[in-house]
């Protein structure tokens, strides 16, 4: 098999086996699951960096039933989230909405990486075009080293 | 009586470094080398009296010398021994006192290294620089870190102990020092880098002095992570080993930028590039660990406005400020002479490679940087509380680490200036497969989602990769006759190693990234539940009396076999009873049990929390062979190193044979 083949066969059985991964999900998910997932993006209120969902704390477990009755009472991920909001404040949300000041937190590592990613870019563009030639001198030296060995 | 002789110690520490940096910049100034000697002698007298004010407070701490306000705070008679000695870095003076006696430890190693040219110009100036930082630490001692402070009052009869989760496992014993020799460690590199830029002697000769010690003290670091997420693991009850925690960040906001500076100091050395850069990330690292240590030690993360209570927070806030500033300020005023005449010939080689890695490395830095600050930014603005936590850090650093984990892959195979399609076919085709077949068995065996996936997938074609190189490299040695561990020997070899410890810990993130093993059960003795195959049994509780504390301990039968026993603790001091975990661990997985709530007769309900933690010995696995890794690069050689196969065909065959042209001359042509 020629090398353009191979990898393409490589990169071919890869897509289908992360085509299944990704969308043979476990379907409707438990209660249990959904609370777990609610309470893992907010806070435990008295610990540090806890997530409610890790925490064993008792302010952690509250949160929990809490977001348990309004799973059972049929509401939504952010219905859930956005009272808890509402009760403990913004600063309950582990990672900050994508608006106002929390924009900034998402969007400017994104900038500064296409930046980056950009002025290397053009630099390597720029120099493909011209690549160094290589010198009598060069040749030279490489003439020399051969005759020596 | 050990008040007097610290606080003596102290200010004869301050005393000898601000009287060596004095006799140094005067030697440098009227270029009269005897001056020089003497400077650096004051670097004995500042070890001695950091040494002094140590030992003093130990004994402090040991006799249980309530007089000293430190060990009222931290230490009681019942405390046992090791975590009296431990107390020492319990809090924020005592810590800074660990910073100053390690500091004072590698001015001296550096001086007695460099004990043959010290009136080199440019060792003057990095020792000069040195103990600039150990005059701000002596002086935070002296000021407001005193860690000799006398009581207000009368003298209590007794100490409150350190904090209760300070006291339960001896891991205390080693996290913290490893990582103050981590921290501590890149103040030496930093010293030259700024030393090079006085002197304008930009050449590569520091840089190979120098990144040995980086390489030592990224070791550390390296050691100190592992062992503060191992620490958590054991004590914090949680089931986890990183929750992205602003204490974790500082530890490992300098470990990134060093990372990436000893990868981008290898094109340095080959290729004359990158000199801005690699100074830059010197720079940002020993910031970082001052940033780190105002990040935690202020009480600047309980709220903005709580740090300016204290004159520490405000103090180590200036020095971080005058740091970047003069650096900046340096690095500015030597632009033009630090600009490299060489380029990269093309993208698809090893440096292109080393370039991507430093901005992927940079950008993690910044990522985890700017979640960490932001609250406090914010907060300091407009007063608006917000939280940035693992969600967010999970997010943003995940497409990071994989395409760090391709690069892993890809990299090594890259031969420098140029790379062909038939070498990378050659190299990568069997890798590349072992990857997409992980992958192919993981979905098989019911993994799902892209993040998992992808990690594995791609964590088992840089394995392929290093082990492919690692290979070679022992077939060369065999073929040269020599021992087959020679073949692991070296920077790149040992570095493959490194390689292998990174991606065990990045597969078992990945593996850790989705949950849904966690429970609570609530159990009558002899019940029993399933919990992700396991089977819980819990047996009954006991109470067990310790000299600081009363535990009441559940019993708990694993799968039928041994019984294990998550506790709680009640301590003399604590409001809240202290939970100790107690964890199955195995190769798959762990089963991580918790007490959560004790019955309240013998025969009742308990709480038991259960988190099934999937591949976290990996974690562990991955830390020592890191560890090991980097003793194996930084193994001294003897005679010829075998071949690299990446570089095979060119000149200069090993990474750290002497380059034979002139560093950011054009380098020599190849020979085909």
């Amino acid at each position: 098999m020629s090398r353009r083949a191979t990898w393409s066969v490589l990169l071919g059985i890869l897509a289908v086996a992360l085509g299944i991964g990704a969308s043979g999900d476990r379907g409707p998910r438990s209660e249990d699951e959904q609370v777990q997932a609610i309470a893992a993006r907010v806070r435990c209120p008295t610990c540090r960096g806890l997530s409610a969902a890790a925490s064993d704390a008792p302010a952690a477990e509250a949160i929990r039933d809490e977001v348990r009755r309004r799973v059972r009472d049929g509401q939504s991920d952010g219905d859930v989230v956005a009272y808890l909001v509402g009760s403990y404040g913004q600063d309950i949300v582990l990672s900050p909405e994508a608006a106002g000041a929390g924009l900034f937190v998402w969007a400017l590592p994104v900038a500064v990486v296409v930046v980056a990613v950009g002025s290397l870019g053009s630099v390597a563009v720029r120099r493909g075009r011209r690549p160094t030639p290589i010198s009598d001198e060069d040749r030279d030296l490489v003439e020399r080293a051969r005759n020596r060995s | 009586m050990t008040a007097v002789i610290g606080t003596a110690a102290i200010a004869l520490g301050l005393a000898s470094a601000i009287l060596g940096v004095g006799t140094l910049a005067m030697g440098l100034r009227s270029g009269d080398v005897r001056l020089l000697r003497l400077g650096r002698r004051y670097v004995w007298m500042l070890l001695a009296a950091a040494l002094v004010a140590t030992a003093a407070m130990q004994v402090a701490l040991i006799t249980h010398d309530f007089s000293l306000r430190y060990v009222a705070d931290n230490n009681s008679r019942s405390t046992p021994l090791l975590y009296t000695i431990t107390g020492m870095w319990s809090a924020l003076e005592g810590s800074i006192l660990l910073w100053a006696l390690v500091l004072a430890g590698y001015i001296a190693a550096m001086v007695h290294r460099f004990a043959k040219r010290a009136e080199d110009p440019l060792v003057a100036w990095a020792t000069l620089v040195a103990l600039v930082v150990a005059v701000f630490f002596f002086g935070l001692m002296a000021g407001p870190a005193n860690p000799f402070r006398l009581v207000d009052g009368t003298i209590p009869l007794d100490g409150t102990g350190p904090n209760p989760l300070l006291a339960n496992h001896a891991l205390v014993a080693f996290h913290p020092p490893m990582l103050y020799l981590g921290y501590v460690g890149f103040t030496i590199p930093f010293a030259f880098a700024l030393a090079s830029l006085v002197t304008g002697r930009m050449g590569e000769g520091w840089l190979v002095e120098t990144r040995r010690w980086a390489l030592f003290a990224w070791a550390f670091l390296t050691a100190g992570i592992v062992l503060g997420g191992w620490w958590s693991y054991e004590v914090l009850g949680w089931g986890g080993y990183w929750a992205w925690d602003p204490v974790e960040n500082a530890s490992f906001l300098p470990w990134l930028t060093a990372t990436a500076y000893i990868h981008s100091v290898v094109v340095q050395e080959r290729r004359g590039m990158l000199r801005v850069w690699n100074i830059s990330l010197l720079v940002a690292t020993f910031a970082l660990t001052i940033l780190g240590t105002f990040l935690t030690r202020s009480g600047v993360l309980d709220s903005v406005h709580a740090f300016s209570e204290s004159a520490v927070g405000p103090t180590i806030l200036a020095f971080f400020a005058v740091i970047v500033v003069v650096s900046i300020g340096l690095i500015g005023w030597r632009g033009d002479a630090l600009r490299s005449p060489a380029s990269i010939d093309s993208p698809i080689s090893r440096e292109g490679a080393f370039l991507v890695n430093n901005v992927a490395f940079a950008a993690f830095a910044f990522v985890v940087l700017l979640g960490t600050v932001f609250p406090l930014v914010v907060e300091a603005l407009n007063g608006d509380r917000l939280s940035v936590g693992g969600p967010y850090f999970q997010r943003m650093t995940l497409p990071i680490g994989l395409s760090l984990l391709f690069l892993m892959a890809v990299a090594p195979a890259l031969p420098w200036r140029q790379a062909s399609p038939e070498v990378m076919h050659r190299r990568l085709l069997r890798p590349a497969a072992a990857g997409v077949a992980c992958v192919v068995v993981a979905v098989a065996f019911g993994v799902r989602g892209i993040g998992p996936l992808l990690g594995f997938g791609l964590g088992t074609f840089a394995a392929g990769s290093a082990v492919r190189h690692l290979a070679g490299s022992v077939a060369a040695a065999r073929l040269q006759g020599e021992r087959v561990w020679r073949g692991l020997v070296g920077r790149t070899n040992g570095g493959m190693i490194v390689h292998l410890g990174v991606i065990l810990i990045a597969v078992a993130f990945a593996a850790g990234s989705g949950d849904g093993s966690r429970r609570q059960l609530r159990l009558n003795p002899g019940g029993s539940a399933t919990v992700e195959g396991h089977r819980i049994t819990y047996l009954g509780i006991k109470t067990v009396e310790f000299p600081n504390r009363r535990s009441t301990v559940a019993r708990i039968r694993v799968d039928g076999g041994k019984v294990y026993e998550p506790a709680l603790s009640q301590f003399p001091f604590a409001t809240q009873a202290i939970g100790t975990p107690s964890v199955r661990t195995g190769i798959i997985n762990d089963v991580y049990l918790t007490l959560v709530a004790i019955p309240s007769e013998p025969a009742g309900e308990a709480v038991i929390g259960v988190v099934v933690a999937p591949l976290v010995t990996w974690i562990w696995a991955g830390g020592g062979l890191m560890l090991g890794g980097t003793a194996l690069a930084a193994w001294p050689r003897r005679g010829r190193r075998p071949k690299q196969p990446a570089t095979a065909n060119t000149r200069s065959s090993g990474d750290d044979a002497p380059v034979e042209s002139e560093p950011g001359t054009r380098p020599a042509p190849q020979m085909a």
